[in-house]
This record gives C-alpha cells, structure tokens and sequence, in this order.
C-alpha cells in the first residue's frame, strides 16, 4: 500500500455582491467595457444600438480596458459605479 | 514539524500510483512521481521552507500556493530535492504582478514560461548552459520546467481547454528552463544587468513562445550576425503588441560577437535600430489597420519599445553557427519577465 499527496488546491471561496438585475433596461443607462481586443469596440456599439433601439435604454457610453489580459482598472469601476445603471462586459478573442 | 495537510489518497503499489496520478487529471501527459510524504519532506527540507508558507498569491485566481502544493508538483516532476529553491523562485516570479498570471497562463496565444538560470546554483544543479539548449538530456532543465506547469495546472487550474486555451501551445510548455553560459560568456550575465550580484543565484521568467533558430554560417562579424537576427526578428511574435524578447546567442556567433567587442547593450541596440517594420509593410501585410498613407513607406514601428526589452543570454552548443530569438507572449504592457533570487524564502524553522 502506498499513499499519495494531492497536488490540486481548490481556489478560496469569495462572495461576490451584483448588483440586482434590473427587469426592464427603459430608460437605464449602459456602460460598455471595451477589452481592447480587435473590433471589440465594434461589437460592443452595436449591442449598445441594439439595448437603446430594441430595449430602450436611455444613454450607453463605452469605456477601454488598459488590456485584455487585467480587470477593468480603478477609475473605469469609480465612473461606472456613478454614472450607470447596468453594464456589459464580456471575454473573447 | 508541521502535519502536512493535502488530502491523501491509497493505491495498491507504486505502478497503481502512477495511474492514480493520470486518473485523476494531475499530469502533463507524461508518468510522474506519486508523492509520498517522505519525498515531500525532503523537498520542503532542501529549501527550509515550512509547508504552510506561501509562495505566491494568484490574484485573479484567488489561489493562494503553499510550499507544501510547491513540493508535491516537484516530486510529480521528478525533481531533486536541492532544485527546490529554483522551483520556488521560478513560481514567486509567475506570481509577480509585473508577469500577470491570468493573462500569459491563460491565453490562446499558448505560452510558455521560459526559466532562464543565472548564478552559481545553475553550475551546482548543472541546468544545462551548452549543447542541445532546449533539448532533452538534463535532469534539472527537464523536471524544474515541469515543476512549475504542474503547479501551474494542479494549483492554479492551468489546464488545456478550460483555464488555459492556448490553440497551439508548444513544446516548451512541457518544460523551458535554460542557464546562461556564464563561464565562457565575453558578456555581463543577465542577473547583473538587472542588478543582482553574480555571486546570487536568480531565475528570470519571460512568457514566450517557442524558440526561433536563425542560421548564420557566413560572416565573422558582430554586425553581420546580428543583421541576419534582426532580419529574421522583423516580423515574427505578436509584431504589433511590442512583447519583450530574449535573444539566446550560442557559442560560435558568441564568440564571434564577443571578439568584435560588442557588449550586451549594444547588442540589444543594434537589433533594436534594425527590427523597425515600415507602416507600410504592416499595412499591405494585414498587420496593422487602416488604409495605406503618404510617409507610410517611411514611417517606422518598432519591434519593442525599448532595447531593454530584449534580454540578451549567452547560452547553447559550443559549435554550429545558430542562435535563437524567443518573442514574449502577447505584449509588454500585458505581461514583463521578472526576476527573483534563488533562496530567498528560506526560513529559520
């Protein structure tokens, strides 16, 4: 009989707090992160036209990560946190 | 001494272990140790580390990597105990924010993480300098690479098609661990450029892909060795991104460009001066975006954004008239080599 280490670790659990999804956008404002990748802002304008013309969202503005591979920075976060109701963000190439 | 607190596991016999490992998703592809206590003891012993000690914290991936998950990926690697502390060095430099774990570890772009040696550890480890650089033949080159992935993928979730979508990958991803030829080298070493002493043993982590040999049979000069690497440079890595480069010199276009008194920095400005790619050529080659300008046949981009961003390293054969250029992965702003002293977690225990 011969007993092994585990090698894996399990990551430390986190809560993390979203905001409540609202029901409807009508009438909400929508910020957009742009991760910097090729035609990402291009994407990203066009599901704004859609959330304003098809769901009625009131203003969508669009912010630019510093790079893909990092979390939106600080003053992205502070700004949208004041000036937005809802937001988009997403990963891809 | 501390209880060791991983989850333990029971197999019949040590070939039933070596299963085990491969069952439940713990190795590169390739057999590994089964780490047994004793075996991780004397990993931890070898660095005068305690189990519980961390090594790095992953931040995007809220992991925390402990000593004790450190050794137990080293003897599945097949390490020597006494190669320990570089593993751990190697692993802090991962963990190093300038390097950014989330981004080189995970990509599609498929890097590897390329260990450069420095310092008398890698003469006592012999981690090889010379012959078939990045080929297989050395104990401490092949398992102390591989320490670092295992850990990468059993600690950190780096696995291929979930938490690590590289779409190609490469061979270096297995293990990629150089030392710098420091004995014959006419060149300061890497770890003093960066300002140790060269009496300290460091590692140097660089996110890159696979090396690119060049060949140069032809000129006995500094200036005509480097004029072919920088042709080959030009366009080779992500050529708009600027990542850093290491650039491995080997032993005959060494000496070769030793003999004409060129030192690193000039080295490193030479090719910087001659890897600029015209607008132009990004444009017509589907580099860069945008519609061809006036002055875009004039307008240079550089390679890097600076000469510092290629790490100059005196290593491989003694003979044959090659080197090697390695982009880093994706660009400087996303990821930076780094580099940590060898030993300098050791603890009193």
């Amino acid at each position: 009989m011969i007993e092994i280490l585990d090698p894996t670790t399990e990551a430390a659990t986190q809560t993390i707090a979203f905001a409540p999804r609202p029901p409807a956008l009508a009438g909400l404002r929508v910020g957009l992160i742009e991760n910097t990748k090729f035609n990402s802002d291009r994407l990203l304008q066009k599901i704004g036209e859609i959330l304003k013309t098809e769901y009625g969202a009131a203003d969508v503005r669009m912010w630019r990560k510093h790079n893909s591979s990092v979390p939106a920075h600080q003053e992205i976060i502070d700004e949208l946190t004041r000036t937005c109701d809802v937001m988009v963000a997403g990963v891809g190439d | 001494m501390p209880a060791l607190v991983s989850q333990r596991h029971k197999a019949e016999d040590l070939a039933s272990a070596v299963e085990l490992c491969f069952s439940r998703g713990w190795t590169d592809g390739l057999p590994v140790i089964p780490p047994t206590e004793p075996l991780v003891r004397a990993m931890l012993d070898a660095a005068g580390l305690a189990p519980e000690q961390q090594i790095a914290f992953i931040t995007h991936r809220a992991v925390s990597i402990t000593a004790e998950k450190v050794a137990i990926n080293a003897v599945m690697a097949g390490c020597r105990p006494e190669y320990m502390p570089v593993v751990v060095a190697a692993i802090e430099a991962i963990g190093d924010p300038q390097w950014s774990y989330h981004g080189p570890g995970t990509s599609t772009a498929g890097a590897g993480v390329l260990m450069i040696v420095n310092g008398p550890i890698a003469r006592e480890l012999d981690i090889n300098a010379g012959d078939n650089l990045f080929g297989p033949g050395w104990r401490a080159n092949a398992t102390i690479g591989r320490a670092v992935r295992l850990v990468m993928r059993n600690v950190c979730g780096s696995r291929p098609g979930t938490l690590d979508r590289g779409t190609l990958g490469h061979p270096g991803k297995l293990s990629y661990v150089i030392a710098e030829n420091e004995i014959e080298s006419p060149w300061t070493p890497l770890h003093v450029e960066r300002g140790f002493g060269a009496e300290q043993s460091t590692v140097t982590v660089l996110a890159a892909e696979a090396p690119h040999q060049i060949y140069n049979q032809l000129s006995n000069t500094a200036d005509g060795i480097l004029r072919t690497m920088a042709d080959d440079m030009r366009i080779s890595g992500n050529v708009m991104g600027q990542p850093q480069y290491a650039v491995i010199l080997a032993g005959e276009h060494m000496r070769t460009i030793g003999a004409d008194g060129w030192d690193k920095p000039r080295i490193r400005q030479f090719l910087f001066e001659h890897t600029k790619n015209t607008h132009a050529h990004l444009k017509k080659t589907q580099r860069m975006s945008g519609e061809l300008k006036p002055g875009d046949e004039t307008l240079l981009r550089p390679l890097v954004e600076s000469p510092d961003d290629i790490l100059v390293v005196a290593a491989g054969g003694r003979a044959g008239a090659f080197s090697a250029y390695i982009p880093g992965w994706g660009s400087k702003r996303s990821s930076q080599s780094v580099t940590k002293v060898v030993g300098r977690q050791e603890v009193a225990r």
